[in-house]
């Protein structure tokens, strides 16, 4: 790729700092010019994904802001939809033009790294002075293993509590104000409201993935994350349990097939007791169903590791950014402190800045849900973990997902699909 | 001509009704959840088809949210560009595929067979990588290319020309009229019933299109109405209302180009209409 | 090509000129893109790396792959199930709204409304009707039977997309038949009239033998378009196929497997291939039956 004299001219003055060049772009794909420590200059472009809906005055606010601070900096934002969003990405990065930010999670983030398309923000200088900013769970959150680095500025966090209908709980003759806190008590009054309802109510919408897995304590893979382990004895126990849960009425029956999405909309509709879910759901709730948010009640969702699991977002530097320099203050820019406790009070999700939830705002509850279940899970937030291996592709996703299917369906024994499963997926990662 | 009895008639009736309530009872629904307002439960179980307080709200919240007049004019661009190519490109070759003697003609039609045949999946790494490489990614004109000629409609327009009697074009070939003036004056005219078909599925085809211009626009000025509207999908916050306010939105404008098209099916060789 | 016999009335070059701007388009931006899956389907690529060449290594691992014969099964019997009524009720339709009787042309448009229905709206729908506790099971319990899991069952929830097929296609071929329709010369039915027959014996008689070479290619591009069946399984079976993976069709594995950043495009390609392969080949078999059909 030829590098514009734009680009050059803007390199000249800064010379002497050329020596970061050769820290730059992991993978040895450096193939974009721009000197990532030099003053941040140039036309970047800035990619998130589906934000613009709600929070469009806000980026154009950032932006605005960015470029005020850094004249000959320009940023261009781009928001994608909802729908396809990885394809979206593979396009752009089949064919070499991934916008210089970009909005990821860590698993877009890890075949985008293998491929050299993403700078490791651990080795290059400009970009690694940041960590300390940062909370060490959420920097580590973005660590590729086998990368040797992280390749995107954390960004915000989300984790979230058990819903349940208090409703549904009150016909089966369960105390709506005593929720199940363990699994124990979980599947108990699951059985519970299916025995009652005579089957007609279930529990869960969904049947276990592998983020349910890791907080029922089953070691998900070995410590260089090469081979799939969730077939030990700890992820048989729990399948067996969801098994006897489906046998007794307890899951819904299109619990083989619904996905997340469906599975919410099954607890709007009051047809499933229980859901996971997050803060800033609260809002959907009031909005679209007020008959369920009068009867919403909100538990801790059971882990049996003392850690919780939550999902991270961040924000890649292509490697082949022309305005590296540019695209990293930018990324900080948007991650930094401010910006992110800013962003985070508009919606219900958290920041992964060090010491933002140490702010009362996070550890004060102001007798609200919102308040209540905000503070709540920024306290489990201190030593959550994103359970999903990064490594884990949509199509691992599905191999689970059908294999523990067989298992409900009595076509295969808890053990037996496991292994199919592990098998499946650990022949896949060696093929990656 | 044939006369139609009452019964027959009520007949009829009936069974159109009965078609009716299954195709539109979705599009009504639709329709329904769109005019609710906030405080109305959406998810309730059996859905609910009236909205209890209705309101516009959501169109101007959908307006609010992204440039849906915008959207839609970059929509309607593509969408009258592709009828335009179609029209034209599919009549010509459908023409010369059926009524046209020529070596070649066998291996021609079977590329067009090929082409329906091709899984769109596997192709559009390619076919986006080939606009990077013309510099016409990013462009309205980039989303129009790949279905300017849709094979499909160039087999609807062969067997429409390969139905004509041959008889219609032979006075014009002994006054000496060359292939071009009879397809335009006599062969164009008799299948107009099916130029209006290729109209509407060229039409609804690039006004539906979704995930080949996701991949071809990048700047949101660009985007085409079925992306744009896909913002409505929040990504905290879901409001079932603002989607089907959307799809409202977009669909609309297929019925009506539809209502006004319809009577064209309708006519054929030598005649105005049918009369029933 | 019932006029192929006649003397050439147009300079070499015409056809050309007319066949340059289709021909052109399709091989550039779908045979031309082609190319790349057929050389793809011998390699081992990814999305993000290109690949080496791995012969027929995919093919191997297909005759292997469980989901394939699954697959394989599922698109086969979409075919036969679908296709005859894809090919007969939008004509029956078609033949219902032809007719210039008070309101036509509101029932005409309010039938091609599904075509154009936003698949979300319909998967949602369709939900709802079916669901254990939906409309459909409301009547049949009304009528002491069920309720079926139409949406549990992997063999229901096939027919279930099946039936949403035939469903949205009725307004789409209706308007091809409508157009072809119009062809059909009236004199014949009165003819038939006059000779005193009925409604069945019309259509068999004059309607079919008007129609043929339309419901021919109805056939011919419904069979291909359920081969290639995606979106009604997807959205009612969900994106792992229904339960287990029993539901999956051979697009939603070429989807699966090659699409997102970690996609195998190789093995993709491979069964990109097949389908293309199998669809010809159907498609050739309609045509030659209609061919053979027209010579006795």
């Amino acid at each position: 790729m030829p590098i514009p004299r734009r680009a050059v001219a803007a390199t000249v003055p800064l010379l002497v700092s050329a020596l970061t060049l050769t820290a730059c772009g992991s993978g040895g794909t450096d193939s974009g010019g721009g000197d990532a420590g030099g003053k941040p200059e140039g036309d970047i472009t800035f990619q998130t994904w589906n934000l613009r809906s709600n929070f469009k005055d806000y980026f154009t606010g950032l932006v605005a802001e960015f470029e005020k601070a850094n004249p000959g900096a320009r940023v261009k934002w781009l928001d994608q939809p909802a729908d396809n969003y990885a394809d979206k990405l593979s396009a752009d990065a089949a064919a070499g033009t991934l916008p210089d930010v970009v909005n990821v999670s860590p698993d877009l983030s890890y075949p985008l790294a293998k491929a050299g398309l993403l700078m490791n923000l651990d080795k290059e200088p400009a970009a690694a002075k940041f960590k300390g900013e940062y909370t060490p769970e959420a920097w580590q959150g973005n660590v590729l293993p086998g990368l040797d680095g992280s390749y995107s500025f954390p960004w915000y966090l989300n984790t979230g509590p058990l819903f349940y209908n208090k409703a549904l709980f009150r016909q089966a003759g369960l105390d709506p104000e005593k929720p199940p806190k363990s699994y124990g008590e979980l599947f108990a009054a699951a059985r519970t409201i299916a025995e009652r309802s005579g089957g007609r109510i279930a529990t869960l919408g969904g049947t276990p993935a592998v983020e349910d897995f890791g907080r029922y304590g089953v070691r998900l893979m070995n410590d260089d994350a090469t081979r799939f382990t969730y077939n030990e004895p700890k992820g048989v126990e729990l399948l067996t349990e969801y098994k006897k849960l489906y046998d007794a009425g307890g899951l819904d029956p299109q619990s083989l097939t619904n996905t997340p999405d469906k599975t919410g909309q099954k607890f709007l509709e009051q047809k499933v007791a229980m859901n996971p879910g997050s803060a800033h759901d609260l809002e959907t709730f009031k909005k679209n169903a007020p008959g369920l948010y009068r009867e919403l009640g909100i538990t801790d969702a059971p882990n049996n590791t003392g850690k919780p699991n939550m999902y991270v977002m961040g924000l890649g530097v292509s490697s082949r950014s022309k305005h590296k320099a540019a695209a990293i203050a930018f990324a900080r820019f948007v991650t930094d402190r401010k910006n992110q406790e800013a962003f985070t009070h508009k919606v219900a999700v958290f920041p992964s800045t060090k010491g933002s939830l140490d702010d009362p705002y996070w550890t004060r509850d102001d007798g609200t849900d919102e308040g209540r279940v905000r503070v709540a899970s920024a306290k489990m937030l201190k030593g959550a973990v994103n359970y999903t291996p990064v490594v884990l592709s949509e199509e691992m996703k599905t191999a689970l997902k059908n294999e523990v299917a067989k298992a409900l369906q009595g076509k295969k024994t808890p053990k037996q699909a496991l292994d199919d499963a592990v098998a499946q997926s650990n022949k896949l990662l060696k093929q990656g | 001509m044939s006369r139609t009895t009452p019964w027959e008639k009520a007949v009829r009736y009936v069974l159109l009704l009965a078609v009716l309530a299954l195709t539109v009872g979705p599009f009504l629904w639709q329709l329904s959840t769109s005019f609710k307002s906030t405080t109305e439960d959406v998810y309730t179980s059996p859905p609910r088809f009236l909205p209890a307080r209705p309101t516009a709200h959501n169109y101007a919240a959908v307006a609010d949210i992204i440039p849906v007049w915008d959207y839609a004019l970059n929509s309607l661009k593509v969408a009258v560009a592709s009828v335009l190519t179609n029209l034209a490109g599919a009549s010509a070759a459908g023409y010369a595929l059926a009524r046209l003697r020529f070596r070649g003609r066998r291996a021609a039609g079977l590329a067009f067979v090929a082409a329906v045949l091709v899984p769109l999946e596997s192709i559009v790494v390619a076919q986006f990588t080939m606009m990077r490489d013309l510099e016409l990614n990013n462009t309205l004109v980039a989303v129009v290319l790949p279905g300017a000629v849709g094979a499909l409609n160039v087999l609807l327009m062969r067997n429409a020309f390969a139905n004509l009697p041959y008889e219609i074009e032979e006075a014009a070939v002994i006054d000496g009229a060359n292939v071009w003036q009879r397809f335009v004056r006599i062969a164009l005219p008799s299948v107009r019933g099916t130029l209006a078909v290729v109209a509407v599925f060229s039409f609804m085809g690039a006004w539906d299109d979704f995930l080949w211009p996701l991949i071809v626009l990048s700047d949101p000025d660009r985007f085409t109405l079925t992306v744009g509207l896909n913002h409505l999908h929040g990504t905290f916050q879901q409001d079932p209302r603002l989607v089907a306010a959307g799809t409202v939105v977009a669909v609309a404008p297929l019925v009506v180009m539809f209502a006004c098209l319809q009577r064209y099916f309708f006519r054929g060789v030598g005649e105005g209409a049918v009369k029933g | 090509m019932r006029h192929v016999e006649h003397v050439r009335t147009h300079r070499a070059v015409s056809p050309w000129l007319f066949l340059l701007p289709g021909l052109a388009t399709v091989t550039a931006f779908s045979l031309y893109p082609f190319l790349t899956t057929l050389h793809k389907a011998f390699t081992d690529a990814r999305t993000l790396t290109p690949g080496g060449w791995v012969g027929l290594r995919n093919f191997r691992d297909m005759a292997q792959d469980e989901q394939f014969w699954i697959a394989l099964r599922n698109s086969s019997l979409y075919v036969v199930l679908v296709v005859p009524f894809t090919v007969l009720l939008p004509l029956l339709l078609a033949l219902l709204v032809q007719k210039r009787i008070p309101g036509v042309a509101f029932f005409r448009s309010a039938f091609y409304t599904p075509v154009v229905a936003s698949s979300v709206v319909v998967a949602l729908i369709w939900g709802w009707m079916l669901d254990d506790r939906g409309l459909v099971n409301g009547i049949l319990r009304a009528l002491g039977a069920g309720p079926f899991a139409f949406l549990g069952d992997e063999w229901l929830l096939l027919f279930s997309a099946m039936a949403l097929t035939v469903w949205k296609g009725l307004g789409y071929y209706m308007i091809i038949y409508l157009a072809a329709l119009a062809h059909v010369p009236r004199e014949l039915y009165e003819a038939a009239a006059v000779d005193g027959a009925g409604a069945l014996r019309r259509f068999t008689a004059v309607t079919v033998p008007g129609v043929r070479s339309t419901m021919v290619l109805v056939g011919a591009l419904s069979s291909v378009a359920a081969f290639k069946v995606f979106s009604e399984v997807f959205l009612l079976a969900g994106p792992t196929g229904g339960p287990a993976g029993q539901d999956t069709t051979l697009v939603m594995l070429v989807q699966r497997t090659g699409t997102g950043l970690n996609g195998r495009v190789g093995y993709s390609s491979a069964l990109s291939l097949v389908v293309f392969a199998v669809a010809l080949l159907l498609m050739l078999l309609v045509l030659r039956a209609d061919r053979t059909r027209r010579r006795t």
